[in-house]
């Protein structure tokens, strides 16, 4: 709780102090109400003196009296005494059933599942109020004392609310369950008790202070309602605000207003004060209303720590920049000593320190760099687009126009006019609501006077030039019925509407698959080639770079560090920076430089995992046949050998993964590990088996559970196989971490103060926990940057080859699993297309599939690149 | 168009591409499953009513015992089918309600079907001056506290819509008597004694009171009809409207973080259209779906504001009959907000496939 109001401030402290105050005034009022109030809540006389009815407030009676003839003060202090008890036995009551029929319900699923959503959204949808009337009326019938009144009305209201802490549970439960360190929990064997309270619960708890402060207002006026209907507690047993109010209706017409106003003053004031906290830490809580979150800056620092271990942090490094620009030319765009600061609530951040290049007509100029290089934020403020906490310097020219410091109204006919920008995420850039010819022609006359026809016709043409095909159908289409291709190509023909002076591609093929973004890459070079068109092209992977590029600027926290044409650069490049992130590209073809594993020797060695015939299905919608994820896959993988398994997205790799490790259940076919069937246990027999292989799952981020120390997630598989003693676990993890190089102060640290290096450290040493036979891992380095990358790839190599283990690396990446694998394996559509010695699948590929695959990654070198791409050109024409 | 120098290699198709299904449209599709989805909401409502309602025991001894002889009990049982076994009592019970018969009231012996017919006309009439109220409300004052977010504007409105929610309808209601009465603004029922007797008596059209004023033509008369609502419709609208008002809020502050409201910036759509078609129109999605189940509180806030303002409406009449212990009519007027929720949950899918093209495809 404390926490909470650390993270609070100005507005947000205020309403949320100020809801505090009240509701301690309230809940001090119903424990001191005897004292507090001058009579009692049913007195009408003192002795034998009669206070008389709807007397005016006086010394006597400051709140007046009621048409009964009963003090309203008094009335109105035993009130907060019965609104508190009810709630309070109300939440306690909904909290107690709701929350674990809730957790139960979504983490078994199934037809029970279903039967209790049904019952419960029938309860949630019917008006609460109703559903508290029947309910009282089945209880409420003759409880005339204190207690039974106060049971029976919190009972009505809890029935309300079951539903609610139902759902919300339920609902929260089947979100979690899905999160990878949830299925890291089932991988290493933890049983259901567990997972539901280590793992689900305790992430599923932090909504529950605010439902449940949001329901007691709701309680509140629940009571009320009742009250003011005649079916709450007895006049007799207990005061109630509600029901004082039906008695002053009638007052109200006669000008009588003080039997009235004042129990409703105490209601709004108390239900007021339940949802200022509750809104409050809703706000608070609530990821998606936060600001700003300092996130990303542990991976700045990882970067910036592997480049300073590789060179030494106090050598000074000035920019080398080597221009061979003409210099009649006027750029097209051109920045000056551009800084960006942002005014966060952590303080102030230096995003960008200085930054100066320029991009002239038809020329592609790249800007590399890795996570906190601002390598985004700088190319953002050339159109406004940062948020307003950003502070911009320097200057950025349009020609001989400057940029910086115009208003948005200024800004907006220059915005995707001469100046266009592509997004990383097409899915995202898209507006989902909206036809894309409607989202083309809208951006077309934002700028030009043409009729909507027009615009239309111009949409058209524009998706028939970016390779879009039926461009006349398609342009009625909603994004989501694009595939991912197809929708950046839409992002593109916006892009190009207006014909701009340059083009602005922040990440634009990093969320593709490699056959796309070739293709989506060489539609740029196209379009640059007929339009003229400058492109400052944002990126972070060296091969699209190598690919496209004619200049390069490498930034690094906040800098420049150098600029060259791209031969140039890769060929010979000057700062230490640019020469520790080239060295850590993992390049296709590196892995020739490895002796070839001895085949004869790997023969002998004894086979761990035997996969054959695995078919996996999921169940279609209702009427559709079942998907086939994996159509048939055989392989088997050695003891110290690595297998990798590549494919697109889509393609079934992770599926054959989870399967292997029996997260997933096959349909037919089976896996067998060190002599052992897995694919027909059960999830309890299988848990006997666990020790015998790990897993590392994609995002380091999300496989591990946020609530548990690092130590307590490395121990998680010894302590659920009860390997050793408490003491001996601790050793063990000690140990571990020390394997995957992490310092032993980390062991009490939690995920989210770590890197996303440091963070898959932590996976791999639970993974490794149980010194597996096999070790599974799924995209581990795709999440990382660069340079982080390449020594965790060295790090996971160095233990494979000291512990032996066969492992399945599954990535979408050739390159690093030419650098790792013994064999590979090529998925298309869940058929295995190909399998076989790395050397022979990578160099010399047998199957149609591999060789578009192959020639369709791009090399981290330009001329070896150029000619890649000649000799692609033609095998895809082939294709196509 | 040369599109044929591209380079245009072959794609995985879009998993999610247009299918030409044949047959139905895919918005028809859509509604029946929707449909067929609320039929099993509505059985177990209708079954939970049912048993809720058999659990104080025979309604005819909670209405009628100590006033009638136990002969005359037994006798008004067996003719209203409560001594049969409870699961042909339910097997009749859903059988009817299938035919539009929901029974008939003990204690004034009036069909609840007549009821629906006119006292839910009048609540009918309530909701949508409400929603009227609520929209008007609600949906301008979030754009406008979504637009000056953490500023003076947002912090008054938000402050507004949480006093508006804590405030019970029953006690804003008696707030505007207060203030209205001495004005001689009238501050209870639908119209003038005069007004309601031609209008309900002589020639009822709709039970809609404005629509019947028109038909009769008497322009003092629907002005009459017209000054009645407007308290209650403020009433239960600003409840309603508070509400609309921070999901709105909400939403518009989430789908404004989106990238493409900034991809829509970065085009140069100017900022009013970016709010009010790129942010605004995806906000609506989950406004509606949530407004959807806001209309169960609508209902309940109905209840209230028309026994506050003794508007003679499904929930005026259901608590006059809850003081005069007659349950038979409770379980019918029960059933009868059950079947309007049903049939307004499936409105409400309808528009929400209307706003957002995902659901309809």
């Amino acid at each position: 709780m404390l926490s909470t109001i650390r993270m609070t401030r100005g507005l947000q402290r205020v309403m949320l102090f100020t809801g505090f105050g009240i509701v301690a005034f309230f809940i001090l009022l119903a424990i001191l109400a005897p004292v507090v109030a001058p009579y009692g809540f049913n007195a009408d006389r003192i002795g034998n003196v009669v206070f008389g009815t709807q007397i005016h407030p006086s010394g006597a009676h400051w709140f007046g009296t009621t048409v009964g003839g009963q003090d309203v003060l008094s009335r109105v202090v035993y009130g907060a005494r019965t609104a508190v008890i009810v709630i309070v036995v109300a939440v306690i009551i909904s909290i107690v059933i709701g929350v674990p029929i809730g957790l139960v319900s979504g983490y078994l699923g199934g037809p029970l599942d279903r039967v209790l959503v049904l019952i419960m959204d029938a309860l949630y949808s019917f008006p609460s109020l109703l559903l508290a009337i029947v309910v009282s009326i089945i209880i409420g019938g003759g409880q005339s004392g204190f207690v039974t009144g106060i049971l029976a009305a919190a009972i009505s209201i809890t029935v309300v609310f079951i539903p609610q802490y139902f759902r919300v549970v339920r609902n929260a439960t089947v979100s979690v369950k899905v999160e990878p360190y949830v299925d890291a929990a089932r991988v290493v064997g933890a049983g259901t008790p567990r997972i539901l309270f280590k793992h689900i619960l305790s992430n599923v708890a932090g909504t529950l202070p605010v439902i449940a402060t949001l329901n007691a207002s709701e309680a509140i006026l629940t009571l009320a309602g009742l009250g003011f209907l005649g079916l709450g507690i007895e006049p007799s047993a207990a005061a109630e605000w509600g029901y004082d109010l039906n008695r002053a209706l009638s007052d109200a017409t006669n000008g009588i207003w003080w039997t009235g106003i004042f129990p409703g003053v105490a209601i709004v004031l108390m239900v007021l004060g339940v949802t200022l906290v509750g809104e409050s830490l809703n706000d608070v809580l609530n990821p998606l209303l936060r600001t700003r979150a300092g996130g990303g800056s542990a991976d700045e620092q990882e970067v910036a720590a592997e480049f300073e271990a590789a060179v030494g942090s106090d050598e000074v490094h000035e920019a080398v920049v080597v221009d061979d620009r003409d210099p009649k030319l006027v750029a097209t765009l051109s920045l000056q000593d551009l800084t960006v600061r942002f005014d966060t609530d952590a303080g102030v951040v230096h995003a960008v320190n200085g930054v100066s290049f320029a991009a002239d007509p038809g020329e592609v100029v790249a800007v590399v760099g890795e996570s906190g290089s601002g390598k985004s934020v700088s190319t953002r403020s050339v159109l406004g687009l940062l948020p307003s906490t950003a502070h911009t310097t320097g200057s950025a020219k349009l020609r001989d126009r400057e940029l910086l410091g115009l208003g948005s109204r200024a800004l907006r006919p220059i915005r995707g006019d001469q100046i266009s920008m592509i997004f990383q995420e097409p899915s995202t850039a898209l507006n989902p609501v909206y036809t894309i010819g409607w989202q083309i022609s809208e951006g077309i006359r934002a700028h030009r006077k043409i009729s909507r026809k027009e615009a239309r016709a111009r949409a058209i043409e524009l998706l028939d030039l970016v390779g879009i095909p039926e461009p006349q159908r398609r342009v009625d289409s909603y994004p989501h019925q694009l595939s991912g291709g197809q929708k950046q190509r839409v992002v593109i023909a916006m892009a190009i509407a207006c014909e701009p002076d340059v083009i602005i591609a922040d990440e634009p093929t990093t969320a593709l698959d490699v056959t796309v973004q070739a293709a989506i890459l060489e539609l740029l070079l196209s379009l640059r080639d007929r339009l003229g068109t400058a492109i400052v092209l944002i990126t972070h992977n060296m091969g699209v770079v190598a690919d496209i590029a004619d200049r390069v600027v490498v930034m690094y926290r906040g800098e420049v560090v150098e600029e060259a044409p791209v031969e140039r650069l890769f060929a010979d490049p000057q700062h230490p920076y640019t020469r520790r992130l080239l060295g850590a590209v993992p390049r296709l073809g590196a892995g020739n430089e490895r002796p070839a594993a001895d085949a004869k020797a790997e023969a002998d060695k004894p086979i761990t995992l035997i996969v054959d015939d695995l078919v996996v299905e999921f169940p279609g919608r209702i009427g559709q046949p079942p998907f086939r994820a994996v159509d048939r896959v055989g392989f088997e993988i050695r003891r110290g050998e690595v297998l990798g398994l590549v494919g697109e997205s889509g393609s079934g790799k992770s599926t054959v993964g989870r399967t292997v490790v029996g997260l997933q259940k096959p349909t037919s076919g089976s896996v067998m590990v060190g002599g052992s069937e897995i694919s027909e246990l059960s999830e309890a027999q299988l848990r006997s088996h666990r020790g015998r292989f790990g897993f590392v799952f994609q995002d380091p981020a999300a496989s591990l559970n946020p609530h548990l120390t690092v130590a307590d997630c490395i121990a998680e598989p010894l302590y659920v196989q009860q390997v050793g003693s408490v003491a001996e676990q601790r050793n063990k993890v000690r140990s571990l971490l020390d394997r995957v190089q992490l310092p032993g102060a980390y062991a009490n640290r939690y995920p989210h103060e770590l890197s996303g290096g440091q963070r898959q450290r932590v996976s791999l040493a639970r993974a490794l926990a149980l010194d597996p036979e096999l070790l599974v891992a799924d995209e581990p380095t795709s999440a990382l940057d660069v340079s982080v990358q390449a020594r965790v790839l060295e790090l996971f190599a160095e233990l494979q080859q000291e512990l032996q283990f066969a492992c399945l690396f599954i990535s979408h990446d050739l390159a690093v699993v030419d650098s790792l694998a013994d064999r590979v394996a090529v998925m298309q559509s869940g058929r295995l297309v190909e399998v076989g010695p790395r050397q022979q699948v990578l160099s010399d590929p047998q199957e149609e599939y591999t060789r578009q695959l192959i020639a369709a990654v791009p090399v981290p070198d330009p001329v070896e690149q150029h000619r890649r791409r000649e000799a692609r050109g033609k095998l895809l024409t082939d294709v196509s | 168009m040369a599109t044929t120098e591209l380079f245009v290699p072959p794609e995985p198709p879009a998993t999610t591409a247009p299918r030409t299904r044949r047959g139905m449209p895919p918005l028809l599709r859509y509604m029946l499953v929707r449909i067929g989805l609320v039929i099993p909401m509505l059985w177990i409502l209708l079954t939970l009513v049912f048993l809720l309602m058999r659990v104080i025991g025979d309604p005819i001894s909670a209405a009628l015992g100590g006033r009638m002889s136990p002969a005359k009990i037994a006798q008004a049982k067996a003719a209203a089918g409560l001594d049969k076994p409870l699961i042909v009592q339910y097997g009749q019970y859903l059988w009817n309600i299938l035919h539009g018969d929901f029974g008939t009231t003990l204690t004034d012996h009036r069909a609840i079907s007549n009821i629906l017919v006119v006292n839910g006309a009048a609540t009918l009439e309530l909701s949508v001056y409400a929603l009227v109220v609520a929209f008007l409300v609600g949906i301008p004052l979030g754009r406008i506290a979504a637009r000056y977010r953490d500023r003076f504007p947002d912090v008054a409105l938000r402050l507004f819509a949480i006093l508006v929610y804590a405030a019970p309808v029953f006690f804003v209601g008696l707030l505007l008597k207060l203030a209205f009465a001495p004005l001689g603004w009238p501050v209870a029922g639908r119209a003038s004694t005069a007004t309601e007797l031609t209008l309900q008596n002589v020639r009822p059209e709709t039970h809609i009171m404005l629509i019947d004023a028109i038909l009769w033509g008497d322009p003092k008369m629907i002005l009459d009809v017209l000054q009645h609502a407007v308290l209650p419709a403020v009433a239960l609208g600003l409840l309603t409207g508070g509400v609309f008002l921070r999901l709105v809020r909400v939403n518009l502050l989430q789908t404004l973080r989106m990238d493409y409201v900034m991809a829509a910036r970065a085009r140069g759509i100017s900022e009013r259209r970016v709010l009010g078609r790129h942010a605004f129109r995806n906000a609506l999605v989950p406004v509606v779906t949530v407004m959807g189940m806001q209309i169960a509180m609508l209902m309940g806030g109905a209840l209230l504001t028309e026994t506050t303002f003794e508007w003679q409406g499904l929930g005026y009449t259901l608590g006059q009959y809850l003081l005069k212990r007659d349950f038979i009519a409770v379980q019918g007027i029960v059933t009868v907000f059950a079947l309007i929720i049903g049939v307004v949950s499936v409105l409400i899918d309808f528009i929400v496939a209307l706003v957002d093209p995902r659901v309809r495809f």
